[in-house]
């Protein structure tokens, strides 16, 4: 990989990892259209390039959000210490977030290997995108069916139930198949939820950062292992680009999520993955 | 709701430590060895079960 390369990976790690358009998917994607046929993703730099792209921007969501998180963990500690839950809300967010956690980290320990060991390749992942844009669109119909025909209202997210903490978790969780994106998947379980767009996209991203960091710091130990070689430049570059990118991401959208939705976003993912499909199957990248 | 939250701190404590030995391979990437991430996992969910059981135990009270 050269440094140019490792460059354009970080960039894209961390704003695809925050819009709902799939880092996985892109990663795989972008690569194969460029035909970089040097990178070996199975090689031993690769893996820890790919881990401080991951803390980059974990640490960009952190300090992103430091306040919020700030006062989440000391209502969070304060519950642990007095035994009992309150009505403080940064109290319930956390544990919201943690209960959602649950299923994702379970989900991801037992399945995340083999499932991208399936669907690892550009075909598979193409059609995945695509379906993650219709994932977008289709929950973007079924809320507004919700509010239109049942009278649902939005409510705040320290409102949410745990059933509903947990389905967003398992919504986060579709995320494993290589094309399906984290926040994308969060946003639309927590639409269907009774979110807004905006506390949707904000739930996302704040359920995506300790599941971001976890995956990142269970990976250290690997960097030790034998045969594993670590590029400190460009993994050092890349961490920062990467977080750089990810808290510009994240910055983008919250504004965005203000005032609009997520079909821009399902019609790129359709449209990407259509082309990169077809030339998949014209034998044009593989 | 008390006697779930006991069970699962139960449970998951004991789910940890065979994964930790290497006597449960299932849903393994290796397939053999000892598993470490299982092992931080599980105990981190029975120590969310014990603290659930705690909060349920002072509900009451």
């Amino acid at each position: 990989m050269t440094f140019a390369q490792a460059l354009i990976l970080a960039l894209l790690q961390g704003v695809s990892e925050l819009f709902p358009i799939s880092s996985l998917g892109h990663t795989i994607l972008v690569p194969a259209l460029l035909h970089w046929t040097n990178i070996r993703r199975a090689g031993p730099t690769f893996l820890p390039f790919v881990v401080t792209l991951h803390l980059g921007t974990a640490l960009a969501l952190i300090v992103f959000y430091r306040e919020a998180w700030w006062r989440i963990v000391r209502g969070v500690l304060r519950s642990i210490m007095s035994g009992k839950l309150s009505n403080d809300k940064d109290e319930r967010l956390g544990w919201l977030l943690i209960v959602a956690t649950i299923p994702v980290g379970l989900l991801g320990l037992f399945l995340q290997k083999r499932v991208q060991a399936l669907f690892g390749s550009v075909e598979p992942v193409a059609l995945f995108l695509m379906l993650n844009g219709l994932m977008m669109f289709l929950g973007e119909y079924l809320r507004r069916r919700q509010r239109r025909a049942l009278g649902r209202v939005d409510k705040p997210i320290e409102r949410l139930s745990w059933a509903q903490a947990v389905w967003v978790g398992f919504g986060e969780s579709f995320a494993l198949l290589p094309g399906i994106s984290r926040s994308g998947a969060a946003m639309v379980a927590g639409l269907l939820s009774d979110l807004d767009h905006e506390d949707a996209a904000r739930y996302s991203f704040m359920l995506a950062t300790p599941v971001i960091l976890a995956a990142a710091l269970l990976k250290v130990p690997d960097l030790f292992a034998a045969g594993a070689h670590v590029a400190l430049s460009e993994a050092l570059t890349g961490g920062v680009v990467a977080g750089i990118a990810a808290y510009a991401s994240v910055a983008f959208l919250t504004r965005y999520f203000r005032t609009n939705d997520l079909r821009p976003f399902g019609w790129y993912c359709l449209l990407f993955g259509a082309f990169c499909f077809t030339l998949a199957r014209m034998g044009y990248i593989r | 709701m008390k006697a779930l939250a006991l069970i699962l701190v139960v449970v998951f404590f004991v789910l940890g430590l065979l994964y930790a030995l290497g006597v449960i391979q299932v849903f393994t990437s290796a397939g053999h060895g000892h598993h470490i991430k299982h092992l931080i996992l599980f105990w981190g969910l029975a120590v969310l079960s014990l603290i659930w059981y705690r909060f349920q135990v002072n509900a009451r009270n």
